[in-house]
């Protein structure tokens, strides 16, 4: 319908109630409640047994895993686009990592390299949405499966174990208070892209981007080159946590991270960031993260059917959605 | 001083001519008003001063020197903003945020300085009469009102030379609009070059320096303050209504003479905001004309008794039975039909062909069995029909983008001719079409009137309304200011002036 | 220079250009595997592209529908549906009251990806990516996980049958499906309507369409044809798998992609989508006997997934330059 809202009889500058805005900037806050609240009924359901430090190193673990890839998401999804490719290219730098592992090249070797794919992987997705205009849901599901065959090409049928114990002390076993550096470095990242995103004009370029396209055209703001460093941002930080799910588990096979890009996904809309662009925020995407990996937790320390796992996280997107969809009709009034 | 200058510009699109031979001085430190019917090329005047388009032909001169708007940023970039009747807006980010997007003001490491920022805006904010407190909201919690004010704060912190105002009063209340006329003289005052387009001739005169008209593309005169006097500009306006359609008799006696009941009659039909209180009633055999300017209201009445949304108030009824349709379907099947404004969002199907486009409304009529549309009825129907219309086409297969507007018009409007229609409503029928197509179609309209339809003609184009209605009703700013029984060409300046707000009183005492 | 654009103008064309991609992958084909173009590799190969060929006519139908509409969720009802038929007749059930069930269910999921989608208004890729993981977990739910293969031999047929030398899911199911959905794509109200309402939603409203009713049977349809796919590969297999199908999620929109469907709706064809089904069974029946892994395949697909697209986007430019179209 046209949205004609020709209001010459209504003076207030401001035409919607404050209380509005508050639910929009509340939103993380209730994120925090229910991940306050999960984690009480998680301790007192699993008699303790979550506050098990090798519990919670690997609940922090697996947060940061999803968190560091959702932060790079985010800002995908928030100027528009979407990147279901992320599953395939961990496999990708997964492989990448493992077979300089296997030939014995070092950490300070190996990993810049495993970067430079994960950015380029990301780099060639967005060429692909800004030079030939391929839409991204479709240059990614191509992506997608091509970044899994070449997972195949590399290892075919075969495992690599061979990972440096190294990884596993950087990112899970060196703790600061009792905190795993991959959680550390996660939540450093999402107070970097915080900053970024809040007090960069890069930043609120990507926004605006996913806000009104054609005005940030018309504005003269660098739109192609936005989505550029966006995408190449969300692989850089794919190869990371494809570096951090090695450190938790030495095991690379042609089946690595698929699948991945579904979960970091979720995490994102979970954490209140809108499919159709615009806004979200990269706190938001963490806490959805931290969501989505206590419900798995809790999954497995009540001892309930893993299979719940997949129903569960499947009503809480949709009741994620629903209420930020509630918002938004609030405010369209 | 002249600080842009446009000399003999020449746009067409599609074999319409939008402008010709057009040339018009802005000079720093006054209003230049552009005043013309809807369709009369203001709009497009427009997108060549901001560089949206490019001229066919003539030439662009900035600061005396020849220059070629390459697209809106460089037009920006030069100094020009456009405030437009609908702004361009980044609703979820802050009014702060809005304003600086483009020219952000950094910190010695390059982060966002919003300090600076509101020290900044704030004496243009004092000036404008806005309070601080709307920096950090979200834009998309502003009124438009607001919305258009913080385009013009933006212009001022750009230091814009070029200021340019697209329609902006047609959102805005009484106060608002007297507060954006002080803006305007205080633009002026600042040495700021003020390009301000409007149909509303009372506001003209209340801040223009100078004025151009324009009708059917063409300039029709200049004239400067002392020559701004409202009878002027109307007769310029009006050269228009003296020419062009051929009227033909009406073959049925229009009005409410007899006894006969009307066929649609509307009652308190209201939706404050678009619309208020609207009342008129329509007969068989008669073209009901409803004359306005754009954001009237006209379009939203129309609308909303077709099913698109509903009104909050009012009463309808077609052939004695209650009109409420929920959804456009059932309006349809109570009678109605309806030819929207925006042919191409709204109108048309884009990629499908012409025989899809023409049979879109009739669908249900031409299934056979196993709910299967019969070919031969289709073929039929679409033959028919291009023949009745006149329309030309290369092959019924090729996609409707193929025609020629005008020719996507007559498909659009040929949808409703195998209706059991009661009631059509045709929303603008020839905005952008050529002039020969537009005498089809306004022939077309007599004749579906003539078959004993009641048809109502929504248009912002005066002489077309003169020429095709029987009766008329003048809409603005969503009521119904004037109604007319008959329709001679003598009334057309008193229509006129109804529409744009000169005369409301003399308009509400024919009600 | 007219001549230029001529030549190169069919290729633009969805047709044209899958046409091209059909001949090179046949030729790609018989050279990984010489012989593969005999009458026996036919009959095997239509095993394997039905179930494939039936999730990509579904995701082929809603993505018509426009409005932003896709279905993750397809390999997930595919999954369920199969798991229902074998629950009941692990249970004791009639074969045939089975497989009611079981389309019963894919209905019924279809009919909660439409609901959600037209009446409480989530965008359908986010209600499908729930539902994917909710119809995957129910799957899982009601088998425990457990793969499912004891089925009397009167199941075998749907996926093991022959019928006049074929197997008897591709000549009893796949190919009147591919018919009926070509007649009601193309002949009926329901089609005329649904293209329309992939066009332009606006202008559909306003022809009087209940465009929310036209896109919520794309989804009943979509989850019906699931359930058929998941029948038969639970018979074609002897084995229900609550896990199966997770890659056919995004698989079966690559292949209406490729068809030439738009993602934007309102553009694609049954016959497009069929011509696609091919190209990706050929690839993968080849690469399988030339025993190169189907992830392979997969990643070929995307490589000319993304070729396609993007040579329409440059062929497209080109012959619009070279002549101008009228406007």
């Amino acid at each position: 319908m046209k949205d004609m809202a020709l209001g010459w009889r209504t003076p207030p500058p401001v035409s919607k109630p404050a209380a509005v805005r508050r639910v929009g900037l509340g939103y993380e806050g209730i994120l925090l409640g229910i991940v306050i609240l999960l984690v009480g009924a998680i301790s007192l359901g699993s008699q303790g047994n979550f506050w098990n430090p090798s519990n919670i190193t690997s609940v922090l673990v697996n947060t940061a895993i999803t968190a560091v890839p959702a932060a790079g998401m985010t800002l995908v999804i928030v100027t528009g686009g979407i990147d279901v490719s992320i599953g395939s290219v961990v496999g990708f730098t997964a492989t990448v990592a493992g077979l300089a592992f296997e030939n014995h090249w070092a950490l300070a070797e190996a990993v810049p390299v495993v970067l430079v794919t994960g950015a380029l992987a990301g780099l060639l997705n967005a060429l692909a949405i800004t030079r030939g205009k391929v839409p991204p849901i479709i240059t990614t599901l191509g992506t997608m499966s091509i970044w899994r065959a070449v997972v195949y090409a590399l290892l075919g049928g075969n495992w690599i174990t061979q990972v440096p114990i190294g990884l596993t002390n950087l990112f899970v076993l060196d703790k600061v208070f009792g905190i795993p550096w991959s959680f550390i470095l996660a939540m450093g990242l999402v107070l970097l892209l915080t900053y970024v995103t809040r007090s960069r004009p890069f930043g609120r370029f990507v926004y605006a981007i996913g806000n009104n396209e054609e005005a940030a055209e018309v504005s003269g703001l660098p739109v192609n080159f936005v989505k550029l460093l966006v995408y190449t941002l969300l692989g850089l930080l794919t190869a990371v946590s494809a570096l951090m799910m090695l450190g938790q588990s030495p095991l690379i096979q042609a089946t690595t991270g698929t699948g991945f890009e579904l979960t970091v996904i979720a995490a994102v809309v979970l954490g209140g960031t809108s499919i159709l662009g615009g806004r979200g925020s990269i706190v938001g995407s963490f806490l959805g993260s931290m969501l989505v990996q206590l419900t798995s937790d809790g999954v497995i320390l009540f001892h309930i059917q893993p299979f719940w796992e997949g129903v569960v996280s499947g009503l809480m997107i949709l009741i994620a959605v629903f209420i930020s969809l509630l918002n938004r009709r609030e405010e369209s009034r | 001083m002249a600080l842009l200058e446009l000399r003999g510009i020449h746009k067409s699109f599609g074999g319409i001519q939008a402008l010709r031979d057009v040339s018009v001085t802005i000079e720093l430190g006054r209003v230049h008003a552009i005043v013309g019917e809807n369709g009369a090329g203001k709009s497009t005047l427009i997108k060549l001063m901001m560089g949206v388009l490019t001229p066919d032909a003539g030439e662009i001169r900035l600061d005396g020197q020849p220059v070629v708007l390459q697209n809106p940023a460089h037009a920006k970039a030069l100094g020009f903003a456009a405030v437009y009747q609908e702004p361009l807006i980044y609703p979820h980010l802050t009014v702060l945020e809005n304003i600086f997007i483009a020219r952000p003001m950094r910190k010695r490491w390059g982060g966002l300085d919003r300090n600076a920022m509101v020290e900044r805006i704030g004496p243009i904010f004092e000036r404008l009469d806005l309070s601080l407190d709307l920096l950090f909201k979200p834009m998309r919690e502003l009124r438009l009102g607001y919305q258009q004010m913080v385009l013009i704060a933006q212009a001022l912190v750009y230091d814009s030379r070029l200021i340019l105002f697209d329609e902006p009063t047609s959102i805005l209340s009484g106060t608002e609009t007297d507060h954006l006329f002080e803006i305007i003289r205080y633009l002026r005052r600042a040495g700021k070059a003020v390009v301000y387009i409007s149909h509303r001739l009372e506001e003209l005169l209340a801040v223009a320096d100078e004025a151009t008209v324009l009708t059917d593309g063409r300039m029709v005169g200049h004239v400067d303050r002392e020559g701004l006097n409202p009878d002027d500009l109307l007769t310029m306006m009006m050269g228009k209504a003296m020419r062009e359609y051929r009227k033909a008799p009406l073959t049925v006696e229009a009005g409410h003479s007899g006894d006969r009941p009307p066929l649609l009659s509307v009652t308190g039909w209201s939706k404050p905001g678009m619309f208020e209180d609207v009342n008129f009633q329509l007969w068989p055999g008669e073209v009901l004309g409803f004359y306005g300017q754009v954001g009237a209201g006209r379009s939203e009445v129309a609308q909303s008794l077709f099913g698109y949304f509903k009104p909050d108030r009012g009463e309808a009824t077609l052939n004695g039975k209650r009109l409420m349709p929920k959804n456009p379907a059932a309006a349809i099947r109570a009678g109605l039909g309806y030819v929207p404004e925006d042919r191409k969002l709204q109108g048309i199907f884009g990629s499908q062909s012409i025989t899809n486009n023409m049979i879109s409304v009739v669908l249900p009529k031409l299934v056979g069995r196993l709910a299967r549309v019969r070919p031969l009825a289709v073929t039929e129907m679409v033959e028919r029909y291009t023949k009745a219309l006149n329309i030309k086409i290369g092959a019924l297969s090729d996609t409707i983008l193929s025609l020629s507007g005008g020719g996507q018009q007559k498909v659009v409007l040929s949808r409703w001719m195998a209706e059991d229609l009661k009631v059509l409503i045709l929303d603008e029928p020839t905005r952008g079409i050529d002039v020969p197509t537009k005498r089809d179609l306004h022939e077309l309209i007599r004749e579906l009137a003539a078959r004993g339809l009641g048809v109502i003609v929504i248009s912002s184009d005066l002489p077309e309304v003169m020429a095709v209605s029987s009766r008329l009703i003048v809409m603005n700013r969503g009521r119904v200011v004037a109604s007319y029984d008959a329709v001679r060409d003598s009334l057309a300046e008193d229509v006129l002036r109804a529409a744009i707000g000169l005369d409301r009183r003399q308009g509400e005492d024919v009600l | 220079m007219r001549g230029r654009s001529a030549i190169w103008r069919p290729l633009a064309d969805q047709y044209g250009l899958l046409a091209l991609v059909l001949l090179v992958s046949i030729s790609v084909a018989n050279a990984i595997s010489p012989g593969i173009l005999s009458l026996t590799n036919f009959s095997a190969m239509t095993t394997f592209g039905v179930e494939i060929g039936l999730l990509a006519f579904g995701e082929t139908v809603i993505i018509l529908g426009g409005g932003g509409g896709i279905d993750l969720s397809v390999g997930s009802m595919f999954a369920v549906s199969q798991v229902v038929v074998a629950v009941l007749v692990q249970q004791g059930a009639d074969i045939w009251l089975g497989i009611a069930a079981g389309i019963a269910s894919g209905v019924i999921m279809g009919s909660i990806n439409g609901w959600l989608v037209t009446r409480v208004r989530i965008p359908a890729i986010i209600t499908t990516l729930a539902t994917m993981y909710a119809y995957s977990g129910t799957a899982l739910l009601l088998t425990n996980g457990i793969d499912i293969s004891n089925f009397p031999a009167a199941f075998n047929v749907f996926g093991q049958g022959m019928v006049l030398g074929l197997p008897f899911q591709f000549v009893a199911v796949y190919v009147p499906v591919a018919i009926i959905l070509w007649f009601v794509l193309t002949k009926t109200l329901y089609g005329y309507r649904l293209y329309l309402t992939g066009t332009n939603q606006t202008a559909a409203i306003l022809s009087g369409i209940d465009i929310h009713r036209v896109r919520m049977g794309a989804y009943v349809l979509t989850g019906l044809l699931c359930s058929l796919a998941g029948i038969i590969d639970a018979s074609r297999l002897a084995t229900a798998r609550p896990d199966a199908g997770l890659s056919a999620n995004l698989e079966a929109i690559t292949i209406a992609v490729l068809g030439g469907t738009s993602i934007f709706g309102g553009r694609g064809t049954i016959g497009g989508t069929i011509m696609a089904t091919l190209v990706i069974t050929l690839l993968g029946y080849s690469f399988s006997l030339a025993n190169i892994n189907s992830v392979i395949e997969t990643g070929t697909v995307g490589l000319i997934l993304i070729a396609v697209v993007l040579g329409q986007h440059f062929v497209r430019r080109w012959t619009a330059a070279v002549s101008p179209r009228r406007s």
